[in-house]
C-alpha cells in the first residue's frame, strides 16, 4: 500500500515479478551465463546507485528477500509471477511456475501465479496446461515467443498450434495472455520483435486479454498502433518504468504516447523484479509529473486517478480482484513474519 | 599511396555511413566500432553491440554494410569484419568474410534475405527524421501551410538561413533521396513515405504517427547506448 501525503491509500499490484535462479550452478551452458549477465546490465544501467545489487545476489536471491523487497519495503500489495522457463539454458529452469508456486504458498493472498505454455510442445503441452490450471488455478500465462526449443528458435502467436492453446485457455478460464517480445535470439530475416502476430490473435480471441510486456519496446510505435485497433490489448510497463529515474523526459514522452494511443485503463505497472525494485520505481512514479510543454503539446495529464489505475486498479480488473475485500484480507495478513 | 592518416580518415568516413538500422545512427556515433586496423591494402574492422542477444539479422546487416562501404575505397584489397561478444559472432564473421548472403549464412533459420527488413527500418527512419525536422520548423513559428508547401529547393535555401537546422535538413533530404529518388528542386519537400502529398486537414494526425515512430526509435537509441555503456565501460566510470 502506498500512502500519499494527504493520507490516501493506493493499492499496488506489481504485474510482473520473477523468482529466478540464474546462478552458475544452475547454468546449463554459456547462454545461461549470458542471459543473466544481460539482465544484470539492465539492472545496473537503470537502477539508482543505492539500489544496485552485488552480482551473486542478483543471480540468486531467497524468498524472504523477495517478500521483503515487495511487500514490506516496496509498497506492493500483490504481485503477479510471470514465469520464464528457459529450460535450454538452465538445468532446473530459470523461473518456473512450480518454483513460483512454492513462494506463493508461503505468502498466501499476496501472489498470483501465472503459468506458461509453448505451442511447440503439442498435445503433451495442452495436457500440462490443464494440469497447471487444476493445480494452481491460473488466470494467466506468460508467453516467451523467442524461447529456444530444440532446433526451433521461436514461434508466433498466430501459428495454428498457438491457436489451439489459446482455445484451451478460453475453455479453462485463463483470460490473461502476457506476451514477451524480446530480447530475440532468432536469426530470422524478419523482425522478431514484430508485434503483428498479437494483432491477429487479439482479433481472433476477443474474450482474452493480451498484455504486451514492455509495452512492445523496442517497437512501441507498432504496439501503440495495434492497441488502438484491438480493445483487448494492454501494455505492461516493465522496462519502461525505470526510465522514470534515469531519463524522466523520455519516460514522460512514452507515458503520454501510451495515454494518447491506448487509454488509462489499459496500462499496467510492473517492476520486472528482481531487475528493478518496486520501492524506488513507485516513489519516483508517484512524485512524477509530466513536463508542462509535453502536457501542452499532447493535451495529456497524468492525474492521481490515472496513477491509481496504472498502479493497481487495471490489473485488479483483469485478475478479478476486489480491492476493498483484498485490503481487508491483507490487514489480517500474518504471512509476512519472516520477511520483515 | 596515401598516408596512413589519410587512409584511416577515409575508413572512418565510410564507417560514418554505416547505420544501426533500428536506431538510425551511425556505428561511429554509437561507439560500436571497437578497432580499425590498416595493414597496407588490408583493413580489419571490429565492432561490438549492446548485448550478446542483439538481433542477428540487424548485426548481419551492419557487418555486411561495413564490408561493402570499405570495399568501395580504391586502395583496399581485402576487408575483414569481426563482430565480438555476440551469440552469432562466428557465423556472421564467417558469412560476411566469404561474401555469403544472410540466407546462406543461416540456412536453417531464415526464410529469405534481409531486403524487406532493411526497407521497413529505412521507412521508419524516414518518418523519424521528417518528424524531427517538421517539429523544429513549427517551433520556429512556421505555419503548417507553409511547411507543406516547401519544395526541396526551399529546404536547401533554408539550410543556409538557419545553420542550426542544417544537419536536420541534410539528414532528411538524404533519406528522402534514398527512399523516393533524387527528385526535382521544385518537388514538394514533405511527402508521405510512398511519395503522396500530405493534405493540410490530415497533417495533425499524420504528425501523431510520425511522432510515435520517432519517439520509439529515440527511446531505443538511449536504451541501447545505456546498455552498451554498462556492458563495456561501467568499471571505468
Amino acid at each position: 500500500m502506498y500512502r500519499t501525503e494527504s493520507g490516501e491509500e493506493i493499492f499496488v499490484i506489481d504485474s510482473h515479478v520473477h523468482y529466478w535462479d540464474g546462478s552458475p550452478e544452475n547454468q546449463e551452458n554459456i547462454h545461461g551465463k549470458q542471459f543473466i549477465d544481460c539482465f544484470y546490465d539492465y539492472h545496473r544501467n537503470l537502477s539508482p546507485e543505492d539500489y544496485v545489487w552485488p552480482k551473486d545476489k542478483f543471480e540468486k536471491y531467497d524468498s524472504q528477500t523477495m517478500a521483503h523487497d515487495l511487500f514490506v519495503k516496496g509498497y506492493v500489495d500483490m504481485a503477479i509471477f510471470q514465469p520464464t522457463y528457459l529450460s535450454e539454458f538452465y538445468k532446473n529452469g530459470f523461473n518456473t511456475t512450480e518454483q513460483n508456486a512454492e513462494l506463493a504458498k508461503l505468502y498466501p493472498d499476496r501472489f498470483i501465479v501465472n503459468g506458461a505454455f509453448d505451442p511447440r510442445d503439442g498435445e503433451r503441452g495442452l495436457a500440462y496446461l490443464e494440469q497447471l490450471s487444476e493445480t494452481y488455478g491460473i488466470k494467466g500465462v506468460k508467453l516467451y515467443t523467442a524461447e529456444w526449443k530444440g532446433s526451433s528458435k521461436g514461434y508466433k502467436l498466430s501459428d495454428p498450434m498457438t491457436y489451439k492453446y489459446l482455445e484451451k485457455c478460453c475453455e479453462l478460464g485463463i483470460q490473461n495472455i502476457h506476451v514477451h517480445k524480446g530480447p530475440t535470439i532468432t536469426p530470422l530475416n524478419r523482425d522478431a520483435f514484430d508485434v503483428a502476430d498479437v494483432d491477429e490473435a487479439a482479433s481472433a480471441f476477443p474474450e482474452l486479454n493480451f498484455i504486451v510486456e514492455h509495452v512492445g519496446l523496442p517497437r512501441l510505435e507498432d504496439f501503440c498502433w495495434i492497441a488502438t485497433q484491438e480493445p483487448n490489448v494492454y501494455g505492461g510497463l516493465a522496462v519502461a518504468m525505470p526510465f522514470v529515474h534515469a531519463r524522466p523526459r523520455y519516460f514522460a514522452t512514452i507515458i503520454s504516447e501510451l495515454l494518447y494511443w491506448l487509454d488509462e485503463d489499459r496500462i499496467l505497472f510492473a517492476s520486472d523484479y528482481a531487475i528493478w525494485e518496486p520501492k524506488w520505481l513507485i516513489e519516483k512514479f508517484m512524485a512524477f509529473e509530466l513536463p508542462e510543454d509535453i502536457q501542452e503539446e499532447t493535451g495529456i495529464t497524468l492525474t492521481l486517478d490515472i496513477k491509481k489505475k496504472i498502479l493497481g486498479e487495471n490489473a485488479a480488473r483483469l485478475y478479478g480482484i476486489d480491492i476493498d475485500s483484498q485490503k481487508e484480507k491483507l490487514k489480517a495478513d500474518a504471512g509476512l513474519k519472516g520477511a520483515s | 599511396m596515401k598516408t596512413k592518416v589519410d587512409r584511416r580518415k577515409e575508413v572512418e568516413d565510410r564507417l560514418a555511413q554505416v547505420m544501426d538500422p533500428e536506431l538510425d545512427e551511425s556505428l561511429i556515433e554509437l561507439g560500436f566500432i571497437d578497432e580499425i586496423r590498416i595493414d597496407g591494402r588490408r583493413v580489419t574492422v571490429s565492432f561490438k553491440l549492446p548485448t550478446y542477444w542483439c538481433s542477428p539479422n540487424f548485426a548481419f546487416l551492419m557487418a555486411s554494410d561495413i564490408r561493402d562501404r570499405i570495399r568501395e575505397l580504391d586502395w583496399v584489397d581485402e576487408v575483414s569484419v569481426r563482430l565480438k561478444d555476440h551469440l552469432y559472432a562466428d557465423a556472421i564473421n564467417d558469412g560476411v568474410s566469404k561474401n555469403r548472403s544472410f540466407a546462406e549464412t543461416f540456412p536453417e533459420f531464415s526464410s529469405g534475405e534481409l531486403n524487406q527488413l532493411r526497407k521497413t527500418f529505412r521507412d521508419k527512419a524516414f518518418l523519424a527524421r521528417q518528424d524531427r525536422l517538421i517539429r523544429y520548423l513549427l517551433k520556429r513559428g512556421m505555419t503548417k501551410t507553409a511547411i507543406l508547401n516547401f519544395t526541396i529547393q526551399d529546404l536547401q535555401e533554408l539550410s543556409g538561413d538557419y545553420p542550426a537546422l542544417k544537419n536536420h535538413i541534410e539528414s532528411y533530404l538524404s533519406i528522402r533521396r534514398e527512399c523516393l529518388g533524387t527528385g526535382e528542386a521544385h518537388d514538394t519537400a514533405f511527402v508521405k513515405k510512398d511519395g503522396r502529398r500530405i493534405a493540410l486537414q490530415e497533417f495533425a494526425d499524420y504528425l501523431k504517427e510520425t511522432q510515435r515512430t520517432r519517439v520509439s526509435m529515440e527511446f531505443n537509441a538511449i536504451h541501447c547506448r545505456g546498455l552498451f555503456q554498462t556492458r563495456y565501460h561501467k568499471e571505468e566510470e
